[in-house]
């Protein structure tokens, strides 16, 4: 900020570059208040990505090597992982837009104690401890469990349907947790709808279909691609749900990581799955930014 | 950190070796600190906790620290991850750990662990056993994975007497609760029920075993803790279960309708090492040598179910206790002892099989 005095001169006499200076100096106040952040991630966050990218490139020996991502390659069980894994993420996040956007539109709607019930209601899953949420999972899905026993009581099934011990139990319980992540992006997208636009369309003569179609759903977007990308980011590194809510199919990448960091000591494999998994991850990033304009979350519309 | 002051003798101080000698001693600065506790006397032991750590408290660390002045600490999850990352920080806070069996080689290997001092610690009245015993690592305690059955499903002797009628599923419907670890006895009782001979097991024949296992695929509840088999045994969603005997008997004791077949029961044990840089590394060979005493193992063998790793200790218990302890009387002539050494060499390999059999 020592260099704010030249930007003080008279107007018109400044150089182009002088010009720019207010914004420079925003850039620098910004730069200043980040500072702190931008440490914590540099030590917490960018060194040991570092760290595990380096590792990923040895081989157990030591050496440099591709051996760990050529095993990755020419195993079939990581493959199988990985598509596995992509596959409940996708699911999960499909899932959630499904049940997340009426959800979110409802919360929008809700006034006064309905908008606090809606809220906790979604909100609710983050209050409880995993492991204690997960147990509670299975005693409500097992077939002589609560929900089971209620269908059978009710005459809906005759038999009891399997739940849990699955990857239906896998999605259920992966659904459950993600669903704030997806409603809220989405209702704060809402919010700032400018209202309007909707009774302009409908004084042209556009039905309500239409105008959700043609300018509501239009409009959430941004709201819907956030919840989506953070849903299924988020959703790739599950480890505790689908190992105590799945089935013989319910291997995901998660769990094959913990293995080989403290079953087996492997690190290299560990960091090389790791990787891959960010390099998905921050692909999946970089598309979202490029392609839905994901920043317009946070800037006002232009 | 004693690197730079053992080579500075041989070169005339560079900078860079008075700025390492100073960094190194500012890094010893704690030391003294560690030095006095030590003397005090101290073994820092990293267990699996719960009712186990309860009861070696009881039978063996509180006995220890009145003979000997030493304290016992205990840490809750040793964890191969943890000590690997202990070590290669240099900075170890443990001294004993117990472990799975695998570690006995993986230990060594990723060089972890510090060799036994045999001169502190006697081994003549140790168990013997191909395995049981090695430069780095002394055996713990006895337990096996048993055929647990539901007895209103299966009541009097209507229930499998081994794996063979464990994989009939047509005689005895219903789940089967098996660990989902490659090395939790999945693929030895596959083979068992495939007509492979105890003794010739190993090397195991993993295709075989996955092959066998297709049989039963739709009708194995897969658990990834111990916790979760308890839980599954108990709400009666398995009806079959190849468990370890500890949780078996905690089901029972429950009030479950929850029966043990000992018959090939599969026998494996868990070990201590001592780990590479312990602090307190002497003191840790002194309760080594403790726990594994006649006296100690009797007192443990009061304490808890766990096998013993003294044949004898089991005649110092009152009657009736033995047959209650793992690799008792009760099991005798029924077991298979695990061959861990192969685990330790192949784990990793055969657990991408197990994972690759359970995704196609």
């Amino acid at each position: 900020m020592g260099v704010s005095g030249a930007a003080l001169g008279p107007r018109g006499h400044e150089p182009v570059s002088a010009r720019i200076d207010p914004d420079r100096r925003r850039l620098t106040r910004v730069g200043l208040l980040g500072l702190p952040a931008l440490l914590f991630v540099a030590i917490f966050l960018l060194y040991p990505l570092a760290l595990l990218i380096e590792t990923s490139f040895h081989a157990k020996t030591g050496a440099w090597s591709l051996e760990q991502y050529q095993r990755i390659a020419t195993t079939p069980v990581y493959g199988l992982v990985l598509w596995k894994t992509a596959w409940v993420a996708g699911l999960v996040t499909l899932i959630d837009f499904a049940v997340g956007y009426p959800f979110a539109v409802a919360l929008t709607r809700a006034r006064g104690w309905w908008r606090l019930v809606l809220l906790a209601a979604v909100l609710m899953p983050f209050w409880t401890n995993l492991l204690v949420r997960t147990y509670g999972w299975i005693v409500v899905l097992h077939p002589s469990g609560l929900l089971n026993t209620l269908l059978l009581r009710l005459g809906l099934i005759s038999e009891p349907i399997e739940l849990v011990q699955n990857t239906p139990g896998v999605l259920i319980g992966m659904t459950q947790i993600m669903l704030p992540y997806m409603v809220l992006p989405i209702a704060a997208q809402i919010e700032k709808m400018d209202l309007r636009l909707l009774q302009a369309a409908r004084s042209l003569g556009a039905s309500a279909p239409r105008t959700f179609w043609h300018v509501y759903f239009p409009l959430t977007l941004p709201g819907v691609f956030a919840g989506a990308l953070v849903t299924l980011v988020l959703s790739l590194g599950f480890f505790v749900i689908p190992a105590l809510l799945g089935g013989r199919r319910d291997v995901l990448i998660a769990q094959l990581i913990d293995f080989n960091l403290t079953k087996v000591l492997n690190w290299e494999l560990a960091a090389a799955l790791g990787t891959i998994l960010l390099v998905v991850t921050m692909g999946l990033f970089l598309a979202a930014q490029r392609w839905f304009r994901l920043d317009s979350l946070w800037t006002e519309a232009r | 950190m004693a690197g730079p002051t053992t080579r500075s003798g041989t070169t005339a101080p560079t900078r860079r070796t008075l700025l390492k000698a100073a960094t190194a001693s500012v890094i010893a600065a704690p030391l003294p600190l560690r030095f006095a506790r030590a003397a005090e006397g101290e073994v820092v032991y990293a267990t699996w906790g719960g009712s186990w750590a309860d009861a070696m408290r009881k039978a063996w660390f509180e006995p220890f620290t009145q003979q000997t002045g030493i304290k016992v600490r205990t840490i809750d999850g040793p964890d191969y991850g943890k000590i690997r990352a202990m070590v290669k920080a240099s900075n170890t806070e443990w001294d004993v750990a117990e472990v799975n069996p695998d570690f006995q080689w993986i230990g060594p290997r990723e060089g972890l662990v510090e060799k036994l001092d045999f001169s502190v610690i006697p081994t003549d009245q140790l168990i013997k056993g191909e395995n049981l015993l090695t430069d780095y690592s002394l055996p713990e305690a006895f337990w096996s994975r048993v055929i647990a059955y539901n007895t209103k499903k299966f009541p009097g002797d209507n229930h499998p007497h081994n794996f063979a009628e464990f994989w009939d599923t047509a005689k005895f419907p219903g789940k089967r609760v098996i660990y989902s670890k490659a090395n939790g006895g999945a693929l030895e009782a596959a083979l068992l029920a495939d007509g492979v001979a105890a003794d010739k097991l190993y090397p195991l024949d993993v295709d075989r075993a996955l092959k066998k296992l297709d049989k039963i695929k739709d009708n194995v509840l897969w658990y990834e803790t111990n916790a979760q088999a308890v839980q599954f045994m108990q709400d009666e969603q398995g009806v079959l279960g190849l468990v370890a005997d500890g949780r078996a008997k905690f089901i029972q004791d429950k009030g479950a309708p929850v029966a043990i077949e000992y018959n090939q029961s599969q026998l494996t044990w868990t070990s201590y090492v001592v780990i590479k840089g312990a602090p307190n590394k002497a003191n840790a060979m002194k309760l080594l040598a403790f726990m594994t005493s006649l006296d100690g193992q009797k007192a443990i063998g009061m304490a808890y179910t766990y096998g013993l790793v003294t044949p004898k200790a089991y005649d110092m218990l009152p009657p009736g206790r033995a047959e209650q302890l793992s690799n008792g009387p009760q099991q005798q002539g029924k077991t298979v002892l695990m061959n861990e050494k192969w685990w330790g060499d192949n784990l990793e390999k055969t657990q991408e099989k197990l994972d690759a059999w359970r995704l196609t």
